[in-house]
């Protein structure tokens, strides 16, 4: 009889857990009577508590890590928790296309929503393996024009752009792809990302392809003009403190870098590395929500939907430097700040944006051929 | 006779039964993809054995672990024997060299590595304004500062099994040998040396299989370009999501060190290892 | 620990030579990094008049460095002392049982060792996430978990060096111990185990190191609530290089030489102290 008591009681507790995860979940009741309705039941069997821990209570933000972490948590985690009740988590580790697969393949998603380039969203989007977004929570006008895709929506933005050390090259500032590749009128060391997005894009335009024809990119033409430029590439970087580094300790005299990375380096040598938004290469990072969520896709879409306000927007600008998704945002922009917004419309018409589009169908396979000639 | 088979298995058993269960079984899960992904069949294999790019990087990768173990083997030797056979002081030079550098997060000595052999770094800069060189040798962002990294990794690795199969030398042998009046170099080479082989088998094996894994240092030091076969299979599986191709190379790595291993066995006996 | 100060097998001139050159190229990019260590810049660098503690501040302020040092530490010890007996175990049976079965079980024991670390973070990322329900304090990002598979990568590891030191054990003491009437058990632990008690030590201090340092499978079956060292460290590959870590790679260092002066100097007061007995 006890036996079958105890079986009853853990029943009636998991109903209980459930509704008032569901509720929790739902917003219906706030964070805190949540804790004190849910120690009620904390004689509920570890598993379930396990479980407890993974659901309701928390939403789990992936993001590439260092400070982006805090960054994240202050400009996106502060206001959502404010909001719901919800605690937000960062996991640092790194979303890429492999980690997100795998988690897929596994069965056991623990991310409820993933800081991704924006070519994963449509890629995983085609294998039916994300959350379709909800844009009656997500608000449409706070997205730049085309990046409400169906399953991803621009988080942020960031780009590519030429960072030169001025004190080689007083007479005259390299400025366009030609420039990154002409070696005579600029001699010194280059640094390229080792991932290559951009890159392509950068030696298609120095071997003269106009902008507007970019797309679909020509693969062999740009390998080939990269393979040429070879021979004066330093190294090719394969995380932002390394091109820091090589263009820092004048290593390198000039580099395809993020311009996260670029705001850093002109503060840190009182602008001895120059840069600028000519000849830069805009991307967007995507926000995803893995099917399966352990949050459920409706806290997925609440928070991104909070992360959209212009405020959360600004914030991350001023922290790490990425150009705001909502277009609202640019206006609050401190005047002497608003020359760094990569994706301002004056910033944005300097440069060229990378087709997430082209990468969904390309990269692997591109990638592949770029790295085969970087180890040759 | 049977409860003594018994007992044997009590010792033999537990490790094998953990890594079925948390490893082996899992790794043919792996394995799996090499056959079926993206399609059925043998394409993945067919892929490493007509890819010059998968080639390219195993027969670097295999270079440089050669390269590395037996640099790192034959300097692990000289610092484990002095280390036990030296004079006190320097014995106590080298347990402090021995056991630092193990501290030293690998993000951490790689750039230090950066610092001294860069172009304009400690290095070059002491040897330009001495006047032995006037361009900066290239001592990094290239195949030789993955070796030189590794090495430096690797040695006080290597110096550990030396240093134990040193230390089981019955110090009557080579007395024995010295009274029989064999020279220092003699003794070392018909007594010492065999009597440790096992030692420098073991480090051989432990410095060689771990190059094989090395991934951080080589991407660093090498300037993104010497691309070996555990980065090239990390960008197949987190990258490229190739996994397919991740498998199939790792299945071919086993079999390629199965081999070695096998080719070790017959030409230094790898069961001496085992008694 | 002089093995035998008068034999002649003494290290001669030449082998002194290649000691100290390997022994300046073991330091050399320490001495690189203890200046890195003081710089008064936010990201790696040697400091350029600089000069500043701003980093080891930081390691005592932000509780995160402490806390994962703590549970690194706890970690690589549980792993080590998980590994060492298994691969003590494991390396005993092996001497004892030479044949087939045993050669082709040693053989599976040394697959986590062959493959590279990023396919064992795969292949134990299927295995822990596939235990969250089952076993969850051994499942993905756990103390369990990364202990488990710390033990997995670093046992191979143990069990090659504790078999270096067992190889060279001669068969006819066991034999003769047996002889004389003391059981599998009485020879293993009063005859076996004790000579081959510097394999023992170093397989375990391997295991130790293996897993302090280890990342590649570490990132993967980890998500934010287990953050070991490494962990913290590699938080932002794409990221910053803290140069906490130099700072942490000082102290380290320095708790080395303070541990080794200290057991020098509590030997040589034990030898006054029977000198003056």
């Amino acid at each position: 009889m006890g036996v079958k008591t105890k079986i009853m009681s853990d029943h009636f507790k998991r109903d209980c857990f459930e509704i008032l995860t569901r509720r929790a979940a739902a917003g219906e009741i706030d964070r805190r009577s949540f804790v004190k309705a849910a120690a009620l039941l904390l004689s509920v069997p570890v598993a379930m508590r396990a479980k407890m821990a993974f659901a309701g209570d928390q939403l789990v933000i992936a993001n590439w890590g260092g400070d982006a972490i805090e960054a994240f948590q202050k400009a996106f985690g502060e206001r959502f928790t404010q909001e719901t009740g919800i605690a937000v988590r960062i996991d640092g580790s790194g979303p890429t296309e492999g980690a997100i697969k795998a988690q897929i393949t596994s069965g056991k998603v623990i991310w409820d929503v993933v800081d991704a380039d924006a070519n994963l969203g449509i890629a995983f989007g085609k294998e039916g393996v994300l959350e379709a977004l909800d844009y009656n929570v997500i608000d449409r006008a706070k997205i730049r024009k085309g990046y409400d895709y169906e399953f991803g929506t621009a988080g942020y933005f960031f780009s590519y752009v030429l960072a030169y050390d001025s004190a080689k090259f007083s007479d005259e500032a390299p400025k366009s792809p030609a420039d990154f590749w002409n070696v005579d009128k600029f001699p010194g060391k280059r640094t390229m990302y080792k991932w290559m997005n951009g890159m392509l894009e950068a030696a298609l335009l120095a071997d003269g392809v106009k902008p507007e024809e970019l797309y679909p990119l020509n693969i062999e033409r740009a390998l080939a003009k990269i393979e040429e430029l070879k021979p004066h590439i330093i190294s090719f970087w394969g995380s932002g403190a390394e091109s820091q580094q090589l263009l820092l300790e004048g290593e390198a005299t000039m580099g395809y870098i993020w311009n996260t990375r670029a705001i850093l380096l002109g503060r840190d040598t009182s602008d001895q590395i120059k840069w600028g938004y000519e000849g830069g290469f805009l991307n967007s990072s995507t926000w995803i929500t893995p099917k399966g969520n352990p949050a459920g896709r409706d806290n997925a879409m609440r928070f991104i939907a909070s992360s959209q306000d212009a405020l959360s927007q600004v914030a991350l600008f001023d922290l790490l430097g990425n150009g705001p998704a909502n277009p609202q945002a640019d206006a609050l922009i401190p005047d002497d700040k608003k020359a760094l917004n990569c994706v301002s419309p004056e910033a944005e018409a300097k440069q060229v944006t990378l087709s997430a589009e082209w990468y969904a169908d390309n990269y692997s396979s591109a990638l592949e051929k770029f790295l085969a000639l970087v180890s040759k | 006779m049977t409860r003594s088979w018994m007992r044997y298995a009590i010792l033999l058993a537990p490790l094998p039964l953990f890594l079925v269960a948390s490893y082996v079984l899992p790794f043919f899960v792996v394995a799996k993809w090499s056959v079926t992904d993206p399609e059925p069949g043998l394409g993945q294999y067919i892929r490493i054995f007509t890819d010059p790019t998968v080639q390219v990087v195993l027969i670097r990768t295999l270079r440089i672990c050669v390269i590395v173990t037996l640099v790192s083997v034959t300097l692990a030797y000289a610092i484990a024997y002095n280390w036990v056979f030296g004079p006190p002081k320097r014995q106590r030079l080298i347990e402090y060299c021995v056991l630092i550098p193990f501290w030293i997060s690998v993000l951490i000595r790689a750039f230090g590595w950066l610092i001294l052999l860069r172009n304009n770094g400690i290095i070059n800069e002491s040897l330009m304004s001495v006047g032995v060189i006037k361009e900066p040798l290239a001592l990094v962002r290239n195949e030789l500062g993955s070796i030189i990294g590794m090495t430096h990794f690797l040695i006080p690795f290597a110096v550990f099994p030396l240093a134990s199969a040193l230390r089981q030398v019955d110090p009557r042998v080579p007395q024995a040998a010295s009274g029989l009046g064999a020279g220092r170099m003699r003794i070392f080479w018909t007594v010492t040396l065999p009597m440790t082989m096992p030692g420098v088998l073991g480090a051989s094996i432990i410095v060689f299989v771990f190059a094989l894994g090395f991934f951080i240092t080589p991407a660093i030091l090498s300037g993104g370009r010497s691309v070996m076969v555990a980065e090239f299979i990390y960008l197949q599986l987190f990258q490229t999501v190739n996994w397919g191709l991740a498998a199939a190379i790792s299945v071919v790595l086993l079999v390629i060190v199965a081999a070695l291993g096998a080719l070790l066995h017959k030409v230094a006996r790898l069961d001496k290892l085992v008694g | 620990m002089s093995a035998n100060p008068n034999s002649t097998d003494k290290p001669g001139r030449v082998s002194a030579a290649i000691v100290y050159l390997t022994i300046a190229f073991l330091l050399m990019p320490l001495l690189a990094i203890v200046p890195v260590s003081f710089t008064g810049a936010r990201y790696l660098s040697m400091p350029k008049g600089n000069w500043s503690l701003r980093h080891y501040e930081a390691l005592i302020t932000n509780p995160v460095w402490f806390d994962s040092i703590k549970l690194s530490l706890g970690i690589a010890l549980a792993s080590a002392a998980i590994a060492t007996m298994f691969a003590v175990m494991f390396g005993l049976g092996l001497w004892y049982v030479r044949n087939r079965f045993s050669t082709m079980l040693a053989a599976l024991v040394f697959l986590p060792m062959v493959m590279p670390p990023v396919v064992s973070a795969i292949i134990l990322y299927f295995f822990e996430t596939s235990l969250i329900d089952i076993a969850p304090w051994i499942g993905f990002d756990s103390i369990g978990g990364v202990i488990l598979a710390h033990v997995v990568v670093a046992t191979p590891f143990a069990l090659v060096t504790f078999m270096v030191s067992l190889s060279q054990i001669d068969r006819r003491i066991d034999m003769a111990a047996r002889g004389l009437g003391a059981s599998l058990w009485q020879s293993i632990f009063w005859i076996i185990l004790p000579n081959a008690r510097f394999g023992i030590i170093s397989a375990a201090f391997f295991a130790f190191i293996l897993s302090w340092e280890e990342i590649s499978v570490t990132l993967f079956i980890t998500s934010f609530n287990v953050v070991t060292l490494p962990r913290q460290m590699w938080n932002g590959m794409r990221d910053n290089i803290d140069p906490a870590i130099a700072a942490i790679s000082v102290i380290l260092i320095s708790l080395t030489v303070l541990g080794i002066l200290g057991r020098d100097l509590w030997r040589w007061q034990r030898a006054r102290v029977a000198k003056a007995a």
